[in-house]
């Protein structure tokens, strides 16, 4: 009889479970109009003062920042539910074709009238554009920069041309220690010479481009900066020897600074170094880290969500966070304010996105990330010729993105 | 009032039916789904206005069977027989010498060697890939270092990168066989060895005719899933060598890293579900041939 009973309680439990796990996903957030959920992936400085900022609409409105490590996956499986998606979420430009594609983004202008954005940087809209509407406001931007520790470079050492820069490696590499180090095979990072030859990884439409002359001589000239550079292109490895004091100067993000500047490293930044062959900077990507809306949310909680974007609209916010995670301001009136000028990492990024171009934001480039990677690691790691290692690239690409269709 | 033979069956169903439900929730339904978005054009231009396409997928995805995936195919089979080689050598010596007779400090090594299954895999692998192989800080360029001999790219070439990565893999799985097997060896009746002493049998010949004989049908389930588990490896090789912005130069595949970089990020869902279910398929044969018993045994 014991038995018995255990066995049904058991049972009894398994049901139940499995009931209500199919009620699990019910949010009552996503019901009350007055309840906006807001996916992200920044770091808590930023975080901190969007929630601060947007707590201002309490009682009205109660925002929600949910923080999500697998942020863009999670979008792609629960964008549709309205249970279970969020409202809206702040992350890069980068991925806003794939959403829109999906259907699950509302076009920003359905809820602030366009005019209204022409306070925003050019390039920063432009990168929220994706097929002629433009599906994110734009809260600030970033873009690689180059750092350089003031123990070893000094002020006037710091290389204007890249054949500057070659000499310098050369003079410095040795022992362990390194003149200059970047993640060489990344390409996020490596974008940045390829731009500067006028080079071009994925043209507007979507067709990889890979196979180009510029991209051939970008990738032949950048091997000899690699040979003096560790044979590892992760992160972690590149940023280490920095802020270890390893290597003398490196190009990375803004987001570096606040953790040597922590280790008591006297770190400067300065503009990219000239591309000798080509009379242009070395130009990075520009990531624009905004806020999307979702469709669901436009349609049904419209008021909400337009007090929470102008909310996010006020150049105040931005100028917190430049001054909490030295985000530059998407907002071009930003920088006629006294903080904004005094900050020498802002103003680098603003200098810097004159000729920074804005990563692609269509659905094809999330193949390319991967061939390119391929493509790096074949030239500069193992060897490969660089003719030969393009056209099979490009034809990788080209498969992958018939298959992407 | 006695029970039909029929209305015990149906009751044993009635009784078992949550468990059967939630297997069927978690294990059948998505292969049946999956199987159903192979059958469609699910993808990033058609997320939710996707129509049914019949074959067309597995007919692409054939493409991904290429030279590239016969190679990824040929080095999976390798990797697992060596993987399972290595692992089962290795866990039954340290199984063996967890059995000695009187040895001190028993419970502490065993503690030791399940270890790494207390941490979590992705975890393990990334230490090991800086902690140990990275050229600027791994121990062991350190070691190279102190006698002399410069920084080695351990992950760059695809033969070191493969025996690390197996190292790494052996790491993993250790505890596991090392367990299975102690808990055999545990089981076998210590007179067969005090007869076979007294038979004049020496340590090989107890191993082979009685160790190895009485051992064989407790590990065999195990040996399975592990051989499994190895044939569909991707954390290991992916992370230790071709994770994008991390890549180390070393062209090695298993036919899950193979597939991952040739379907699935192309957010392709009914082109990746086809790639999926052909492996799928592929495993299961392998599982059928694999549990296939020699004539002897069947007659």
């Amino acid at each position: 009889m014991k038995k018995r009973v255990i066995s049904l309680l058991m049972a009894v439990s398994v049901m139940t479970g499995l009931t209500l796990s199919g009620c699990g996903n019910t949010s009552s957030a996503a019901s009350d109009p007055s309840t906006i959920v807001i996916w992200h992936d920044k770091e808590d400085a930023v975080a901190e003062v969007l929630q601060e900022q947007l707590n201002t609409l309490n009682p009205d409105v109660q925002v929600v920042l949910e923080k999500k490590s697998d942020l863009t996956e999670s979008l792609k499986m629960v964008g549709n539910d309205p249970n279970s998606a969020p409202d809206m979420y702040i992350f890069a430009h980068d991925k806003i074709g794939v959403y829109a594609e999906m259907g699950i983004l509302s076009p920003i202008t359905d809820i602030i009238p366009q005019e209204e954005l022409d306070v925003y940087m050019d390039e920063t809209i432009d990168a929220a554009t994706y097929k002629g509407e433009i599906y994110q406001l734009p809260i600030y931007y970033e873009t690689l920069l180059f750092m350089y520790n003031r123990l070893y470079m000094k002020d006037d050492e710091v290389p204007t041309t890249t054949e500057e820069l070659y000499q310098y490696m050369q003079e410095n590499t040795a022992g362990g220690h390194y003149g200059f180090v970047e993640q060489h095979s990344t390409p996020y990072y490596a974008a940045g010479w390829i731009n500067g030859f006028g080079g071009q990884i994925l043209d507007s439409d979507g067709n990889a481009n890979l196979d180009s002359t510029e991209v051939i001589d970008a990738l032949n000239y950048h091997k000899k900066f690699v040979e003096l550079m560790p044979g590892e292109t992760e992160y972690a490895t590149v940023n280490t020897l920095f802020s270890s004091g390893m290597a003398h100067a490196t190009i990375a993000g803004p987001w570096m600074i606040p953790t040597v500047k922590e280790n008591g490293m006297d770190v400067g930044v300065a503009a990219m170094p000239t591309i000798d062959e080509t009379g242009t900077p070395i130009a990075p990507y520009m990531g624009v880290q905004g806020v999307q809306v979702l469709r669901n949310a436009a349609e049904k909680k419209h008021d909400s969500v337009e007090k929470v974007l102008r909310v996010l609209m006020d150049p105040e916010v931005e100028v917190k966070l430049a001054a909490a995670s030295g985000c530059a301001p998407a907002n071009e009136s930003c920088y006629d304010l006294d903080e904004i000028k005094n900050d020498e990492v802002v103003m680098m990024m603003k200098q810097t996105a004159d000729h920074a171009v804005p990563m692609s934001n269509r659905p094809e480039m999330d193949v390319m990330w991967t061939v390119l990677g391929n493509l790096l690691t074949d030239v500069n790691m193992s060897d490969k010729d660089v003719t030969e290692s393009v056209k099979s690239a490009q034809a990788q690409a080209e498969s992958l993105i018939e298959s992407m269709r | 009032m006695k029970e039909s033979k029929r209305q015990q069956i149906l009751r044993c169903y009635a009784w078992a039916a949550p468990s059967l439900l939630l297997i069927l929730m978690i294990v059948i339904f998505p292969i049946l789904y999956t199987g159903y978005i192979s059958l469609t054009n699910m993808n990033v231009y058609h997320w939710t206005n996707y129509t049914f396409i019949g074959l067309k997928n597995y007919a692409d995805a054939l493409l991904v069977f290429d030279n590239g995936f016969l190679k990824a195919l040929g080095m999976t089979v390798v990797w697992t027989i060596v993987s399972m080689v290595l692992q089962l050598v290795v866990a039954f010596v340290l199984a063996s010498l967890l059995n000695i007779k009187g040895l001190k400090l028993k419970n502490l090594y065993k503690t030791l060697l399940i270890f790494p299954w207390a941490m979590p895999g992705y975890v393990s692998i990334l230490l090991w890939k800086t902690g140990m192989f990275n050229s600027q800080f791994g121990l062991l360029n350190q070691w190279m270092a102190k006698i002399g001999h410069g920084p080695v790219r351990w992950l760059n070439g695809d033969m070191s990168a493969f025996w690390c990565c197996t190292l790494v893999n052996l790491w993993l799985a250790l505890p596991f066989m090392i367990t299975i097997i102690d808990g055999a060896l545990q089981s076998i009746d210590r007179s067969f060895y005090e007869s076979a002493v007294l038979d004049g049998a020496n340590w090989l010949e107890r191993t082979f005719y009685i160790t190895v004989p009485m051992i064989k049908p407790i590990i065999g389930p195990s040996v399975v899933i592990t051989v499994f588990t190895t044939f569909k490896q991707f954390d290991v090789v992916y992370l230790l060598t071709q994770q994008v912005g991390a890549k180390t130069g070393a062209d090695i595949h298993t036919i899950m890293t193979y597939a991952y970089e040739n379907a699935f990020i192309t957010n392709n869902y009914g082109y990746s579900s086809a790639v999926s279910i052909i492996i799928f398929v592929m495993l299961i044969l392998f599982s059928v041939v694999i549990n296939m018993k020699p004539k002897e045994v069947r007659d």
